[in-house]
């Protein structure tokens, strides 16, 4: 082999360092069109919603005395975390949205057992199923349980006729309105998340889990709920957040008797032109949002959970 | 006396929809014994395991078990191990807790359980693993501490679903040994079903060549190797050249079958297959013999061994395969396949050789 020529060796470290900053022309190049492709949906974040969420955030923090004296403080915080209508009213909030979701598991669950065990053209078709209430209005479907939950209406004359109850519950404008509003609007959700992770079960694991003499409950138990687990997690979290920040429903089906933190913050906001303490109100929902989330996940995922699902 | 049977199909028969998955399975499995189900995918193989386990309800038939009428005893109460493709182990439990699973079941004492997990771990030689989980391990310990699960509980049966076409040829062959190693040692009934010929007839005590839902030949290794009983057994198992012809002569020992060209090949009357076994004269029939079986003598050399089938021929392809030559040969106008272990140096591709067989190597099927 003849030896490498010391101009050839020149020639070889400018061709190396061409390479390398052919590379990071075509890197940069690379960058400016993702960020080209990302621009109008950063642009619309950022106008939209970034920067509107920071003004509410600047605003709880003004305190107004009177016409015309305002001044900044954590003044908004204070009241709302002093007076018992506002802890009451958050506490509601975080009770029914907490119902909710127990409820929409419950109900929920057996439909994605269903849908994961069934042949793919059922699952499709349940799939549709479950996913159709979502293309009607939620204010059409909540106007639905309006009438069908009315006192002395279709529910109430139901539980006489069968002999249930003389004098039923009241269930429009109180919390099982509400609940059983929330739990609908959100039972899609809790399905779909569910299902989803039932379908990424190996389906010989049962096989595996009878022949060494699980009967099917116990195969239930012991397999295919906690490799559930990442969906129950993921579908309860959803419906809890949602619940927290629903308007509609508790508006509508809870009324003045169900004043849950959205409906209270909107009151404060559009009728009595309390701006400033809304938005105060808006950022301690998001607060207590966050922080019943990370508590919820940190809970689940922790030593075996993460060992196996992370 | 009657032999014990482990296992007994009988008239066993399932169809979906129009496709008949069994046709009527009729099979006895010895006590002890490693049977083999072998066939292409479709045949029926793993659908007669699951019968066997429970997990497919069959149409009509009976499945005895230790002599007991299992038939519409679900899979959980059969008291069975298995062992799948997918290795199947639970995810978010431990090795330990895997073996552990069925042993609880069953309310063993814990420190019994304790023992005969470990016994188990070290029998697959999987001891000090006990706390991984089944993601912290590879596909051969992951098949270890499946073949573990299956054993721990002492089941009645070992049924075996393709347990090593998961991993790579390597593993599969060490594995299939170690299988094979277990079996004789626990001395459990197993059951193992495979597409693979070679691990079939490697491990098998007797093997069962399946095929669109039927049962087409039983037998020990050697027998469905050396004497298939159907021209679909002889192609499955192995490599096989075929030539057609039409009876000439027949007699008790001989039959000869004149080939295109006024060729003359012999074969053992012995060597029938199919179900039609009754020739005349003048008869189409098939020839089947494996490549290992031709022998390829250079040309104008001392006739060394006779052959009563010797013809000329050329050398079209020559391949190495490492601990053998396969080469390739244009003999009676058609492309022919011999294995040789060795090559001679003037053998080239266009070269004259002769090839010759023994009469009692090939076998004859009528068309």
């Amino acid at each position: 082999m003849e030896p490498v020529r010391y101009d050839d060796r020149q020639k070889i470290v400018r061709l190396s360092t061409e390479i390398v900053t052919a590379r990071r022309k075509r890197n940069w190049r690379k960058y400016i069109y993702c960020g080209l492709l990302l621009f109008p949906l950063v642009a619309f974040i950022f106008g939209f919603f970034v920067i509107p969420m920071l003004y509410i955030l600047y605003l709880s923090f003004i305190e107004t005395k009177g016409e015309t004296n305002a001044f900044y403080s954590i003044g908004n915080y204070v009241h709302f975390f002093t007076d018992s209508y506002y802890l009451h009213s958050l506490w509601l909030t975080i009770k029914i949205s907490l119902y909710t979701v127990v409820v929409s598991l419950l109900l929920g669950y057996p439909v994605a057992l269903t849908m994961a065990k069934c042949s793919p053209r059922v699952r499709g078709l349940l799939t549709l199923l479950v996913a159709s209430p979502l293309l009607i209005s939620i204010v059409v479907r909540n106007f639905g349980w309006y009438l069908l939950l009315l006192p002395n209406g279709t529910v109430h004359q139901l539980l006489i006729s069968l002999g249930i109850t003389t004098s039923p519950p009241k269930l429009l404008f109180s919390e099982i309105g509400v609940v059983i509003g929330l739990s609908n609007a959100y039972l899609p959700f809790m399905i779909l998340s569910v299902a989803t992770s039932l379908y990424n079960i190996d389906p010989s694991l049962e096989k595996a889990a009878a022949i060494l003499g699980a009967g099917p409950f116990r195969s239930f138990l012991s397999v295919t709920l906690p490799l559930s687990l990442p969906g129950i997690v993921s579908g309860v979290v959803l419906v809890f957040s949602m619940s927290m920040s629903a308007y509609v429903t508790p508006a509508l089906m809870g009324g003045a008797n169900v004043p849950m933190l959205p409906v209270v913050a909107y009151d404060q906001i559009i009728n009595l032109l309390r701006w400033t303490y809304g938005s105060a109100i808006s950022y301690v929902l998001l607060g207590i949002t966050l922080i019943m989330v990370t508590i919820f996940t940190r809970m689940m995922e922790k030593g075996r959970y993460r060992e196996v699902f992370r | 006396m009657q032999v014990a049977n482990d296992v007994e199909l009988k008239g066993v028969y399932k169809q979906i929809g129009r496709n008949v998955i069994l046709n009527g399975i009729n099979l006895q499995v010895k006590q002890g014994e490693l049977l083999t189900l072998l066939g292409p995918s479709g045949c029926g193989k793993t659908s007669t395991l699951n019968t066997i386990a429970g997990f497919l309800d069959i149409d009509k038939g009976e499945v005895f078990i230790k002599g007991k009428n299992v038939t519409n005893i679900p899979p959980y109460k059969r008291g069975l191990g298995m062992v799948f493709q997918t290795y199947s182990l639970f995810p978010h439990m431990t090795v330990y807790e895997n073996l552990d699973f069925g042993l609880s079941l069953r309310k063993v004492p814990k420190e019994e359980r304790r023992k005969r997990i470990e016994q188990a771990l070290e029998l697959v030689k999987m001891s000090g693993l006990e706390k991984r989980y089944p993601r912290e391990l590879s596909g051969g310990q992951r098949q270890r501490v499946a073949i573990a699960r299956a054993l721990v509980v002492q089941p009645m049966l070992l049924l075996l679903d393709e347990p090593l076409s998961n991993l790579d040829a390597k593993l599969r062959y060490e594995l299939r040994a170690e299988i094979k190693r277990l079996q004789k040692e626990v001395g459990v009934t197993t059951i193992f079903v495979t597409h693979d010929q070679e691990e079939a007839l490697s491990l098998s005590d007797r093997i069962v060549v399946m095929n669109k839902g039927t049962i087409e030949q039983v037998g020990t290794p050697t027998e469905i190797y050396e004497h298939p009983c159907t021209e679909f057994v002889f192609q499955f198992i192995g490599k096989s050249n075929q030539f057609e012809g039409k009876v000439k002569t027949i007699d008790s020992r001989m039959i000869c079958v004149e080939l295109e060209g006024n060729t003359q090949i012999f074969i053992e009357s012995k060597n029938m297959m199919g179900s039609n076994r009754s020739y005349s004269i003048g008869d189409r029939v098939k020839l089947y013999i494996r490549p290992e079986k031709l022998t390829i003598q250079e040309q104008e050399s001392e006739p060394e061994i006779f052959y009563y089938n010797k013809y000329n021929a050329s050398i079209v392809q020559m391949n190495y395969l490492g601990s053998a030559w396969e080469i390739e040969l244009l003999l009676f106008r058609k492309r022919v396949q011999v294995l040789q272990p060795f090559v001679k140096s003037d053998w080239k591709i266009g070269a004259e050789v002769t090839v010759g067989w023994n009469p009692s190597d090939m076998m004859i099927v009528k068309k």
